[in-house]
């Protein structure tokens, strides 16, 4: 299978049609409905840091581009506006924790679930753009 | 076949139970729609606030920060705040990112 590419305007109204093409692409390539589910999750999240982070909303696209490789899939999610200071985040990404819920914190839990759901994630930040590389190999 | 079923909120209140029936997909783009659905409930203390999750498809790191945020509100005011009919798949959720172990489930709405 050939590579797809797609291009959303960058708002939260049109993230669920990324999803929805994701879906298309992996059942095409077998992918077991529990990797689908994971691969939903993880694109969304890079979605919404692109829309959340990206630049003045209404005027941005997304870009992604779903590569198919020998039993892997890499999907590659790219947007223009500031460059978004993902080893920061990431580094500040963990699950909730605390000993009552005044402890928890609202929000950050979308790079963890990334690197929870995916097999890797890169993220490359040039001037003006900024890609993120989600890896799930087939189980 | 995957379902694009819309988001949509069902709200009713009895016996002291106010209840919120979500389904279809709660991500980014429905999180105004829930907060306000939320608004004149999350500090009424004379209900007990349940969430019916059985018929949601999808939840995303939005949708689970603002369960995260009810569960801060109730907790605060001393409240009870029950989740109910987790999906297997949104449980998987509710587990990595922790969530679960915060979390009052099922029938203890009635308690």
């Amino acid at each position: 299978m050939k590579a797809i590419g797609l291009q959303i305007p960058a708002q939260a109204e049109y993230i669920d049609v990324a999803r929805s093409c994701l879906y298309g692409v992996a059942v095409k390539l077998g992918f077991t409905f529990e990797d689908i589910e994971d691969m939903k999750v993880a694109l969304s999240e890079a979605c919404n840091n692109a829309v959340l982070h990206g630049g003045a909303e209404g005027q941005e696209v997304i870009d992604i581009s779903f590569q198919p490789g020998d039993g892997v899939l890499v999907i590659s999610v790219t947007n223009n506006g500031p460059s978004f200071l993902y080893e920061t985040a990431k580094h500040d990404s963990l699950p909730l924790q605390g000993q009552d819920s005044s402890e928890l914190r609202v929000g950050g839990l979308g790079i963890y679930l990334m690197e929870a759901l995916m097999d890797e994630v890169s993220v490359q930040s040039l001037e003006g753009s900024t890609e993120v590389r989600l890896l799930k190999y087939k189980s | 076949m995957m379902k694009m079923v819309p988001f949509a909120i069902q709200q009713s209140e009895q016996d002291g139970v106010y209840t919120l029936k979500l389904s279809g997909e709660l991500d980014l783009s429905v999180v105004p729609q829930l907060q306000k659905s939320l608004q004149h409930v999350l500090e009424r203390t004379d209900v007990a606030l349940s969430l019916h999750l059985g018929g949601l498809t999808y939840i995303d790191s939005t949708g689970i920060g603002i369960i995260v945020s009810i569960l801060k509100a109730r907790d605060a005011i001393n409240a009870p705040f029950y989740v109910q009919e987790i999906p297997s798949s949104i449980r998987r959720l509710f587990d990595l990112t922790g969530l679960s172990g915060y979390l009052k489930e099922g029938t203890e709405a009635q308690g």
